[in-house]
């Protein structure tokens, strides 16, 4: 009986190959803030990365790589990291940024500075 | 002098014969080129639109990290959700993501060799009055909400009574033990 070597470990030609998505959103200007609803399936909560900084905000999730078992039959997506920036401009307070990840949706929050809401003046006769 | 012009004269004269130096309405009969006329109305509303739009726009302007081109439409060729498919000789492994669905909103059923899969993701708030008191808008929409339902066709026949179903971060995984019919069988031979 012959043995086989199999290396455990994947090749690093493969690993090479993962892709990165670009992940659907859906943006809406509330005024008071900018909410971002972004389609992150598979990802970990612990794996997301929200970072703003220069006016952009830059999302970032590594996937666990994840594969059906057996002899693949149908293959309709690809399995891979998601990474999406947006240019959201000046105005907005980096510091109260809320990000929560659930049912493999991620939603980020990002408020407006008071300083740049309008402010409504009231007239008063005189 | 005709054989002589000064090298002023000649260089009125040939500004004269192009399309800058002539008044709008001129051009248009000295052309006479419809194609010509839209080109520069392109061209001025272009201009005006890469010079207003940083600061318009705000958030659309958003690059994209897609050294591949991107992610595939949720609603691909063949439907709602795309479907990974695995078989091993004992059983048949189905992958779906559905970011946003609920567990108590999917519907999972199995008859012989048809999958079914049925539900719904709901939308989002709907942009309301802000506190600003103007309306709030939608700067992207790309997720899609509503109801879906795709039928997959399984290689062989499943036993109903052998599925488990998983939903986890958006992903919902399908282990489907093939019918006693279709399991691999071995065949003792006797000597």
């Amino acid at each position: 009986m012959t043995t086989e070597t199999v290396s455990p470990e994947t090749a690093p030609a493969e690993k090479a190959a993962r892709a990165t998505f670009r992940p659907n959103v859906d943006i809406t200007d509330f005024g008071t803030e900018v909410v971002i609803h972004a389609d992150l399936p598979g990802a970990r909560r612990d794996g997301i990365d929200v970072t703003f900084e220069d006016g952009v905000l830059s999302l970032a999730a590594d996937v666990p790589p994840r594969d059906v078992p057996g002899t693949a039959i149908r293959r309709e997506y690809g399995v891979g990291d998601y990474r999406r920036s947006f240019r959201l401009g000046e105005g907005f307070d980096a510091s109260r940024i809320t990000a929560d990840y659930r049912d493999g949706v991620l939603t980020m929050k990002v408020p407006r500075l008071a300083a740049v809401l309008p402010r409504k003046i009231s007239v008063t006769a005189g | 002098m005709h054989s002589d012009p000064t090298p002023s004269t000649r260089l009125s004269a040939r500004a004269a014969i192009g399309p800058a130096a002539l008044p709008r309405r001129a051009r248009r009969f000295a052309f006479a080129s419809p194609l010509e006329e839209i080109r520069d109305e392109m061209d001025r509303l272009w201009s005006e639109f890469t010079s207003s739009a940083p600061a318009a726009w705000g958030p659309v302007l958003d690059w994209a990290y897609t050294p591949d081109g991107g992610r595939p439409l949720p609603a691909g060729a063949a439907g709602f959700p795309a479907v990974n498919m695995g078989e091993t000789p004992e059983a048949i492994f189905v992958e779906m993501e559905l970011p946003g669905v609920n567990a108590a909103d999917l519907d999972v059923s199995v008859a012989g060799d048809e999958l079914v899969i049925k539900g719904r993701r709901h939308s989002l708030e709907e942009p309301a009055e802000t506190t600003a008191g103007e309306r709030a808008t939608w700067l992207r929409r790309e997720r899609g909400t509503g109801d879906f339902e795709r039928r997959i066709e399984l290689p062989v026949a499943v036993d109903p009574a052998q599925v488990e179903a998983k939903l986890c971060d958006g992903v919902l995984t399908l282990s489907c033990r093939k019918a006693a019919e279709c399991q691999p069988h071995k065949i003792a031979i006797r000597s």
